[in-house]
């Protein structure tokens, strides 16, 4: 009977916090669409940003040659110049051969620069989020690792990315290895030192008490400290996707001749201010993408904690 | 602690009581392994102390259910831990949520239990993993009158099923002591000043731990906290 009342009470209490969970995944109730629905102020503001940029098209307008700020009708037609990055192929012949850019060409070169730069993206984040937690864990459990490499993970840490970018140039040149360990670098120190303190913030009482249960030091070390300290990691996970974009766009504005960042690149050489500003729209949509993408399945990683 | 000499045998429940700050958690910790004494020695079964083990289980006033791990989960951890065959935990692991009534929850996560469930998921986990010693620290603190008394029967319960191992139990409450234990020691001032017997029959009910036998006890125990004026 005891046991009864107590499962009943808690049955409403987890259906309740089952049901809203559930709504806050799928957007199935009424009342999440409502809380959903996009303000009237937003729509607003939407608008006023699109008609300042119209705006200022027009104000500014041509400079020898070029716009500074290009109108919207100007970044739409753009996007024909994207056949110019598209090397040839699937029904497309490449403009470098003297073929007309037609507009699957441009859609090949869109879509063909994105991947690339999206896998890009993906691959040094992946090397980035392993090395840098990776670290940060291997530092604070073993004193070694962290005499040892305490002094110089921090003083990468201190180091300027952007200033880091001639260097990198220097070191891997063009290559496609270059472009990986530069995000992965720009992951790495962001994770590093949040993985540092996220570590520090597990509850001493976790530790002792998997240890009293018999469980080895590296068996509470991967199997209590590492669950109890990544809802931390949460924050840190999300912010570093932005970074990688933008570490990603940064490498391959050296050198690489695909992706978009060498088309921004190459739009800043032809002085394409219309390609330029298709090219930032196309990165925030995918960034926007791979943040919201990152953010479910984080969610989800986490969806036990309170 | 100073001058601390205790034995504790096989199947007592001894209930420690004593003002805050004085010792009562700085000896569980002794115990437990957690920290080491300055001086002195520390035998569970003939052997010495050192560190944490499987053999003294710990029940923490603070909340130590893994929020990641499903409650099942939570009481196979230190089966797992100790490399009992899967079968075996299984078995284990559910006849322990029988004993505290949760059998209907083993795929929950800890956090949509409520606090009493929580604490019962906690004590079936340190005694499904069947140490030698048992160690509480205030388990129940912060819970209302009569779910304290439920989770006291389920503690018997787990007691008496674990095979009446040692319980070595830190409490606030004397009341608390006299409903569960054999032996109540006050601790003050870093010392064991009082070492009475609780020789109250089981099982116990509310009649009997208020009763004259357990007034006497309860008046030599509460005397060490000083002569207080109430009101």
């Amino acid at each position: 009977m005891r046991s009864q009342n107590h499962g009943n009470g808690s049955n409403t209490r987890s259906s309740e916090r089952g049901s809203s969970r559930n709504d806050a995944q799928d957007g199935g109730s009424a009342a999440t669409r409502r809380v959903r629905r996009i303000h009237p102020l937003a729509v607003l503001s939407f608008l006023a940003i699109i008609a300042a940029w119209q705006a200022s098209s027009v104000i500014l307008g041509e400079t020898v040659g070029y716009k500074r700020v290009p109108g919207i009708e100007d970044v739409v037609r753009s996007f024909i110049e994207y056949a110019g990055y598209w090397q040839g192929g699937l029904g497309a012949e490449s403009t470098r051969t003297g073929a007309e850019p037609t507009n699957w060409g441009a859609t090949l070169g869109l879509g063909h620069n994105t991947l690339v730069t999206m896998l890009r993206t993906i691959a040094g984040y992946t090397i980035g989020v392993v090395t840098g937690i990776g670290l940060g864990f291997l530092i604070a459990w073993s004193k070694t690792a962290r005499g040892l490499l305490t002094f110089p993970a921090h003083l990468a840490r201190m180091m300027p990315l952007l200033a880091m970018i001639p260097l990198f140039a220097l070191w891997f040149g063009d290559s496609q290895f270059g472009v990986l360990t530069f995000i992965a670098f720009a992951v790495g120190i962001l994770l590093f030192a949040i993985t540092i303190n996220a570590i520090g913030n597990v509850p001493l009482h976790y530790w002792q008490y998997a240890r009293s249960l018999g469980a080895s030091p590296l068996r509470t070390y991967a199997r209590v400290v590492f669950p109890a300290a990544f809802p931390q990691l949460r924050g840190g996970l999300l912010l570093a996707v932005a970074f990688s974009w933008s570490a990603a766009l940064a490498a391959e504005f050296l050198g690489q001749q695909v992706g978009l960042g060498h088309v921004l690149q190459s739009a800043l050489y032809y002085a394409s201010t219309d390609v330029v500003a298709l090219t930032g729209l196309v990165v925030i949509v995918f960034a926007a993408a791979t943040y919201l993408a990152a953010n479910k399945t984080l969610a989800w990683l986490t969806r036990w904690a309170e | 602690m100073r001058d601390a000499s205790l034995t504790v045998a096989r199947g007592e429940f001894v209930c420690v009581v004593g003002p805050s700050g004085h010792g009562k958690s700085t000896l569980l910790n002794l115990i437990a392994g957690f920290i080491e004494p300055s001086n002195g020695e520390i035998f569970v079964n003939g052997k010495p102390v050192e560190g944490p083990g499987p053999d003294r289980g710990v029940v923490f006033q603070r909340d130590t259910l893994f929020l990641w791990r499903r409650v099942a989960a939570n009481i196979s951890f230190g089966l797992e831990a100790r490399g009992v065959p899967k079968q075996e935990r299984k078995a284990t692991v559910e006849r322990y949520l029988k004993t505290v009534g949760l059998e209907d929850f083993a795929g929950a996560w800890p956090r949509q239990l409520s606090g009493g469930m929580r604490r019962r998921v906690a004590i079936a986990a340190v005694f499904a993993n069947e140490p030698d010693v048992f160690l509480m620290d205030e388990p129940f603190v912060g819970l209302d009158y009569l779910r304290r008394a439920q989770l006291h029967k389920v503690l018997l319960d787990l007691w008496a099923e674990g095979g009446h191992r040692a319980v070595f139990m830190i409490t606030h409450d004397v009341d608390e002591a006299l409903a569960l234990g054999d032996r109540i020691l006050v601790v003050k001032e870093g010392q064991i000043v009082e070492d009475v017997e609780v020789a109250l029959p089981r099982p116990r009910s509310t009649y009997m731990i208020t009763g004259e036998e357990a007034s006497i006890i309860r008046r030599s125990v509460v005397l060490h906290f000083g002569d207080l004026e109430i009101a």
